[in-house]
């Protein structure tokens, strides 16, 4: 007979407890992979795009908008980390919302906002590496024209299956191989940072100055006084670092909203990680990325308002979107490596630092093929969607699911001028998709009374009320915030009626592969609902 | 509303495996039959649980225990119901103090007793439970114990008036099916109570074979062991010191070589399996449908897989199910 035990393979645990020696009792799950992962989808290098959008709201603050939308992120995090504890599938948003809400209202709002429209990412990683990695290593060495021909429209559309590629070799490799380059890419881009960090802090603004106007002269072609040109044409005047426009800095919100709001994304896995079930673990790597990201993009902001000069940093943003001076994009490592005359180190710095970038293309698609799966085993979607090739233990139909469409819309993105717009909705999707969780987290207390009353988390409690209906409300309402920014003010570019009609027909697509499933099953004699349905207990 | 419209003409089989003591699953098993019209019930192995929680006495009439690292105190009055809680967690209660639990910690014999006869009384009552619930039914119920579950519980469960022990047998069902089952797999880091090598596996099953008198397409193996190398038996990578690799999103292949050996070479319509409670899926292996339906049993939910088969020896659909 197998040994017994206390307290169980994980030392850490101390409550009394004795485990028999059975199978699958490990050890519990590295926190570091899991953050490494969350840190990744609020990706850095995405997030230095996002704070480029500052100069669009002049009275708002940056510094602040970012503890904001963090301190409110928390609430999605725990939100996410209560229902990954409470029910750890493979799938997450699709089946916390099928089970809880209605499996027609999961399907539709976790397949459009976890399969769709990371078709619509795609371009905007590719957007991302090429102002931030391509066209800075290419202009340091001298390859303008190439660096030109990245901006046209076949330039465009390489450059996204460029990701789709980097992507479909990463999950290819395995989740072996993703974790190893996940971790290398992750100490490395660090190291690119940190000696960006003591760039900025050794080097004072005067050194910048000088060198800004070298490197623009040399790598960009330009004339004169750039930095006093773009100081002067921007007409742009920002306030100091730290000032607080109530308003303006909750408007803020809405653009490091499209940056900061994804520590979640791994949640989708947690079905194959043992050990998910520990709502301390799940809030914990959650909240270090968050935290990381926050942290980051803080140093980032204070390292800018002292080297660069906090009027510059917004002025030379202002003049990239507002057609000049100086219309490269001014990316701040690119900017902080000519603090440095070697062109040599500066391609080393954005190389090494660009590693943050392409350990991101992971998130792509991975997280979704894990809701292509739940669909495929609720047979929504076909059989073959969930095939995993036994050799190399690819997910080939899930992932064809999601290279296929990205290649198309990489296509429409390259070739047609006003498809760009409609990427835009790639955060907002993705918010109705969380907001949809959230109330259903919310809910879930009376919807699913006894997974809930079997969970960890109904031990928590708010003021006598369940934790996760606190959190999911909180989480929901800054879900709903975010929406109402977005739809409302034009500043974010989303609220156009092209866009609403865009994203409208996404949700009829899913809507209609839905109903299409329901109909050709029943044909086969299978209720689609009946397989979510709970099998009394008594 | 059964979840499949139209009755086939051949038997209609409901699989779950793995609920490791959970008594919400047990009884969710129980009704699963007229819950999804089946015919044919099959609980894989490693029904047993894998823990014991002590209930212990604060000496003021209060007592306390620890829930997933959470801490409970209640009173005498509520200690069906904590005790209900632990058992539906597929964990086994027991009552008792402070002096006493300190006692048991330096005396591991006397521990490995007091696990032992919490799993032989719940097995018990499990099997008076599912005569109790069947008697009168035309439901046909079969077990199968795990790696995990010790073999005193055998002799409970053969002793039941309506569950079916399947190991080592070949069991006619309707309309010349035959099941053929094994709840043995092959060597784990934990060194289980039915694990062997993959030749003895090989041996096992080649035996059961040979008594097999059904063709290919009527035969269904239920093989706790998932098949080596499939979608399903992919689990967490484990270090030596069994911590996983990569945050446990690193997996491998764990399952059994033999089983997929006596798969590819005997092609039978259906193989059940369990044992790897992530690797929920199907897969194909030639004219076989593998299924391993995963186990979600600390949440008390049965993931299961409701198969219709043909009377001329197929597969007409199947739907995995989390009920």
């Amino acid at each position: 007979m197998a040994e017994v035990t206390a307290g169980g393979a994980d030392s850490a645990s101390t409550a009394p407890i004795f485990v028999r020696k059975a199978t699958g009792l490990v050890r519990g799950w590295a926190m570091v992979d899991g953050s490494i992962y969350a840190f990744y989808a609020c990706n850095i290098v995405l997030g230095l795009w996002c704070l480029s959008f500052g100069s669009f709201i002049p009275n708002g603050s940056l510094f602040w908008a970012i503890v904001i939308c963090a301190g409110l992120t928390v609430f999605m995090i725990f939100t996410y980390a209560a229902l990954t504890s409470a029910m750890p599938r493979a799938g997450g948003d699709y089946v916390w919302q099928s089970r809880i809400l209605s499996g027609g209202v999961g399907f539709v709002l976790a397949m459009t906002g976890w399969w769709f429209i990371l078709w619509h990412w795609v371009p905007i990683y590719a957007n991302i590496t090429v102002i931030s990695v391509f066209d800075p290593l290419l202009q340091i060495v001298g390859a303008h024209g190439l660096a030109a021909d990245l901006t046209t429209h076949t330039g465009v559309f390489v450059s996204s299956l460029i990701v789709i590629g980097i992507t479909w070799a990463y999950i290819s490799l395995g989740m072996r191989s993703y974790a190893r380059l996940q971790r290398i890419s992750f100490w490395a881009g660090g190291l690119a940072f940190a000696i960006f960090v003591i760039l900025m802090l050794v080097n004072s603004h005067a050194d910048f100055v000088s060198a800004f106007n070298r490197e623009s002269h040399s790598l960009y072609g330009a004339h004169g006084n750039v930095y006093a040109q773009t100081l002067k044409k921007s007409g742009y005047n920002a306030h100091s670092l730290l000032s607080f426009n109530p308003g303006q800095t909750f408007l803020m919100v809405g653009f490091i909203a499209f940056y900061l709001i994804y520590p979640n994304w791994g949640a989708t896995l947690a079905g194959e990680v043992r050990g998910a079930n520990d709502m301390k673990k799940n809030v914990r790597a959650m909240g270090a990325a968050l935290l990381m990201v926050t942290v980051f993009s803080l140093i980032f902001l204070a390292l800018f308002s002292k080297t660069f000069g906090w009027q510059f940093y917004n002025a030379v943003n202002a003049s990239y979107w507002g057609g000049g001076p100086f219309t490269a994009y001014p990316f701040p490592i690119m900017m902080g490596g000519w603090l440095v005359s070697s062109h040599v180190f500066q391609f080393i710095l954005v190389a090494l630092f660009s590693l943050w970038i392409f350990g991101w293309y992971g998130t792509v698609f991975l997280s979704s093929t894990r809701v292509i799966f739940a669909a495929a085993f609720d047979r929504i979607l076909p059989e073959w969607a969930a095939y995993v090739s036994p050799k190399r233990r690819v997910p080939v139909a899930a992932l064809l699911l999601m290279v296929v469409p990205s290649v198309i819309v990489a296509l429409l993105y390259a070739y047609w001028g006003s498809f760009a717009t409609y990427t835009l909705d790639a955060g907002l999707v993705i918010v109705v998709t969380y907001l949809g969780t959230s109330i259903a987290a919310a809910i879930m207390p009376w919807r699913l009374k006894r997974v809930y009353q079997n969970s960890a988390v109904a031990g928590y409690k708010v003021l006598g009320l369940p934790a996760i209906t606190v959190v999911g409300v909180a989480s929901a309402a800054f879900m709903l915030y975010l929406l109402i920014i977005w739809l409302s003010d034009g500043v974010f570019g989303v609220n156009n009626v092209d866009s609403l009609i865009y994203m409208g027909i996404l949700y009829a697509i899913a809507l209609a592969i839905y109903v299409a499933a329901k109909v050709v099953r029943a044909r086969q004699g299978m209720r689609l609902d009946e397989a979510m349905n709970e099998i009394p207990a008594e | 509303m059964p979840l499949f419209s139209r009755r086939g003409s051949g038997p209609r089989v409901f699989f779950a495996t793995d609920i490791h003591g959970s008594e919400t699953c047990f009884r969710k098993f129980l009704n699963s039959a007229k819950f999804y019209e089946a015919d044919v019930i099959v609980l894989g192995g490693d029904m047993t649980g894998k823990a014991l929680v002590p209930i212990i006495s604060n000496g003021d009439g209060r007592l306390h225990c620890y829930l997933q690292d959470q801490r409970h105190e209640f009173g005498a009055d509520e200690t069906d119901r904590y005790e209900r809680m632990i058992r539906d967690r597929g964990l086994y209660p027991f009552h008792t103090t402070e002096s006493e639990l300190a006692d048991l910690r330096r005396s591991p014999e006397r521990l490995q007793a007091l696990d032992r006869q919490s799993i032989l009384d719940v097995v018990q009552q499990w099997v008076d439970l599912a005569d109790e619930r069947l008697e009168g039914t035309t439901i046909r119920a079969f077990v199968c114990p795990g790696n995990d579950d010790m073999t005193e519980i055998d002799e409970i469960l053969h002793n039941s008036k309506r569950l079916e022990v399947g190991e080592g047998r070949v069991i006619d069902l309707d309309d010349g099916f035959q099941i053929l089952s094994t709840g043995w797999a092959n060597r784990t880091p934990w060194n289980t109570d039915r694990e062997e090598d993959e030749d003895d596996m090989a041996r096992r099953i080649a035996a059961m074979v040979a008594q097999a008198t059904a063709p290919p397409e009527k035969l269904i193996f239920n093989f706790h062991c998932p098949p080596h190398g499939t979608a399903l038996d992919e689990a967490p990578e484990l270090t030596e010191d069994l911590g996983v690799v990569g945050g446990g999103r690193v997996l491998a292949h764990v399952g059994s070589t033999a089983v997929r050996e006596a798969i590819e070479a005997n092609q039978p319509i259906l193989s059940l399996h369990g044992h790897i409670h992530e690797a929920r899926g199907a897969a194909r292996l030639g004219r076989t449908l593998s299924i391993n339906p995963g186990s979600a049993y600390e949440t008390g939910d049965l993931q299961g897989a409701v198969i219709e088969l043909d009377t001329q020896g197929a597969v007409k659909r199947y739907r995995l199910t989390i009920g």
